[in-house]
């Protein structure tokens, strides 16, 4: 699902100086698998992910996702990727405040994503995350799992394979916080790749490879504490 | 991006910001409709001089003799029936029209009923006789041509004299307004060669019996027009001049060939009368001046109104980076984002322009009808001081549209390089 190659990502502090983030930095995916990424603050972890999601082209080396070569894609190549090929999840939502939550799922669909009913595909789309009763609400009048579980409709609403998460439960407190892992493990059990960056233990027990951030690499976690994750495994 | 997509993202951003989308609005109205109104204004103003005012036929050229005559001396410069073919005969003339001033005085003395009212006057009149093609679409009764001795003379008045009668005289002297269809029929004595103030020739007085068969643009200002045969017989009779003509007026088979016609007609030695010409184009050209300042007013007014949208649509980028950020994450291009922004504004810019220009149309009925209702009437005063063509009426709509577009352009040029790893981060 995901093979990236000799990443190098810099930034230019405000000196002017360059500030390597990424370093020859490789990853390997496997599809319909459930990675979470960890590492101290400023690591680079959500660099990470808007490379992987073709938010961010300004790197060197080699991105594929999904058998689509992101490095040399031009915009419109790049948005229609990011609209159909990959959903994002944001540790603050992101929701847009004056639309209701069914509009906000319906977002990605006037960038092109939902052939057929669009509007019949959201509602099933947060029937499926259980909003289906709130699906007329504005996002204020959302608690915080429930509006997560709105941005995660809409991260699945153009039909990616692949779900990049930027600290999901980080804004949500520990019970909320697991429902939304719940959700994780069965959209994963249902075949899609999840890639999640997380500070939360329980979020890291779920995945089934954990990866760690370290001096712009990613490094194998060691066998990741196994009984919550048991929970839905065979 | 579906048209249909974009025009519900920019309804929802629209309905969002609500007041400062009115403003910007308001701003495009403002300037839009203050040109719409002044070029109206102008372009009305103008068509009341062209053809009420000063009605000049841009294929007109009257041809007059040299007022201080050294060509007669030297043989040239009179207006014969010989110089009027050779004028004919020169390149691009279609027809020519000769006219002949009657040369003694001539008055009129009139005590009857007059429309309703009772009239006793005496007045000297001028009368000039022209060729019949000249005024001949004005010729609302019988045929315009002589009739003989002790017939009654056909006799056109002068459609301005007609105005300035009702518009001034007849109010002072409470006499009846009167159109030109009234006075068709309208028969007075005039007595040639005589007058209470001039010298008369020595030939015998003539009385006759005028009519008047029509009123015409191109009559004779302060007088009667009648058949150039007429005066002819009228002169001859009198004892004075009959041969040569007082004027001639060329027909250009084309406006753009009338400078050269002047030309050779000055060559010849004659001289061209275009005081009226003058007079029409010095008005239109303090209509156009005044026009056009205050159409550059407006001008800039839109300006700022584009500077005002820039303004606001550069803030309101600014606020909404995190959402371009979600919108660039959900499958937005940079163009998309782009055009949403380009789309807001024109839409504004459209709003504010079309409200603008209604606006504009809807003074310019008011000042027609206060005028109209209100005003004294006075000379020329037409029913409506406004032209409005369609061009300038789409053109207000656009200005306002192409106004907004050009205050976007930049800011839509700044949303659509938002780095949504930025804006998204944390
Ligand atoms: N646009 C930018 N310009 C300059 N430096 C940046 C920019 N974005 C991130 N950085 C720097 O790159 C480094 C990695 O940032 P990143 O946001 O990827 O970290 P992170 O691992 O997600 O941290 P956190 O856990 O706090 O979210 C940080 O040192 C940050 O200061
Ligand atoms: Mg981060």
């Amino acid at each position: 699902m995901i093979r990236a190659r000799d990443v190098v990502k810099e930034y230019e502090d405000g000196d002017g100086a360059r500030v390597r983030v990424l370093d020859d930095m490789s990853l390997d995916v496997e599809d319909g698998d459930f990675v979470a990424v960890v590492g101290p603050s400023g690591s680079g972890k959500s660099t990470l992910l808007h490379l992987l999601g073709g938010l961010d082209i300004h790197y060197r080396g080699d991105v594929e996702v999904g058998g689509v070569k992101l490095s040399g894609l031009g915009d419109q190549a790049l948005a229609r990727f990011r609209n159909s090929h990959v959903g994002f999840v944001f540790q603050s939502f992101h929701l847009i405040p004056n639309l209701s939550a069914l509009e906000n799922v319906l977002l990605p669909s006037h960038f092109g994503a939902g052939t057929g009913d669009a509007r019949k595909r959201a509602e099933a789309l947060l029937e499926r995350v259980g909003l289906k009763e709130k699906k007329d609400r504005a996002p204020v009048r959302l608690s915080g799992g429930e509006r997560q579980r709105v941005a995660i409709a809409r991260a699945l609403f153009g039909g990616p394979r692949l779900l990049l998460c930027d600290e999901p439960t980080g804004n949500l407190d520990a019970a909320t916080g697991a429902g939304v892992i719940r959700l994780f493990q069965e959209l994963h059990q249902e075949g899609l790749t999840v890639l999640a960056v997380t500070h939360e233990d329980r979020m890291s027990a779920a995945a089934r490879r954990v990866l760690r951030l370290k001096e712009g690499r990613l490094v194998e976690e060691s066998s990741p504490s196994a009984p919550v994750a048991s929970q839905g495994a065979p | 991006m579906r048209l249909e997509a974009l025009s519900r993202l920019v309804r929802l951003s629209l309905a969002r910001e609500r007041k400062g989308a009115f403003f910007s609005a308001f701003g495009v109205a403002m300037g839009v409709g203050a040109l719409v109104f002044f070029v109206g204004l102008g372009l009305g103003v103008g068509r009341v001089i062209r053809e009420k005012i000063f009605p000049t036929d841009s294929r007109l050229v009257d041809v007059v003799p040299p007022a201080v005559s050294l060509g007669s001396l030297l043989g040239g410069g009179k207006l014969d029936a010989a110089a009027v073919e050779r004028l004919a005969a020169l390149p691009g003339v279609e027809a020519t029209y000769r006219k002949m001033g009657i040369r003694v005085p001539a008055v009129t003395r009139y005590d009857g009923s007059f429309f309703g009212a009772r009239l006793r006057m005496g007045m000297e009149v001028l009368a000039v006789g022209v060729d019949p093609g000249l005024v001949r679409s004005d010729v609302a009764m019988g045929e315009f041509k002589d009739a003989g001795d002790g017939q009654p003379i056909p006799a056109l008045v002068s459609t301005r004299l007609l105005e300035l009668y009702n518009k001034t005289f007849a109010p002072a002297r409470k006499l009846p307004q009167l159109s030109a269809n009234m006075l068709v029929g309208f028969g007075f004595p005039v007595e040639f060669n005589r007058s209470y103030v001039a010298a008369t020739a020595p030939g015998p007085v003539t009385a006759a019996q005028a009519q008047v068969v029509g009123a015409s643009d191109r009559a004779m200002f302060a007088g009667i027009t009648i058949p150039l045969e007429t005066a002819i017989r009228l002169n001859r009779a009198s004892g004075v001049d009959a041969d040569t003509f007082t004027g001639v007026t060329l027909v250009a088979s084309d406006p753009a060939r009338v400078p050269a016609l002047m030309e050779a007609a000055k060559a010849m030695g004659f001289e061209i009368d275009d005081q009226e010409r003058r007079l029409a184009e010095n008005a239109g050209a303090a209509v156009a001046l005044t026009t056009s300042a205050l159409a550059l007013l407006s001008v800039l007014i839109c300006l700022l109104a584009a500077v005002n949208i820039a303004h606001a649509m550069s803030a309101s980028v600014r606020a909404r980076a995190r959402e371009i950020g979600v919108m660039q994450a959900v499958g937005a291009s940079r163009s998309d984002v782009r055009n949403i922004v380009l789309a807001e504004a024109g839409v504004v810019g459209a709003f504010g322009g079309a409200v603008g220009t209604a606006v504009a149309l809807l003074l310019a009925l008011l000042v027609d009808r206060f005028a109209s209702g209100y005003l004294p009437s006075f000379p020329f005063k037409p029913e409506s001081f406004f032209s409005f063509p369609w061009p300038v009426v789409v053109g207000g709509v656009v200005l306002g549209l192409v106004a907004a577009l050009c205050g976007a352009y930049f800011p839509s040029r700044r949303a659509a390089a938002t780095d949504p790893a930025r804006t998204l981060a944390g």
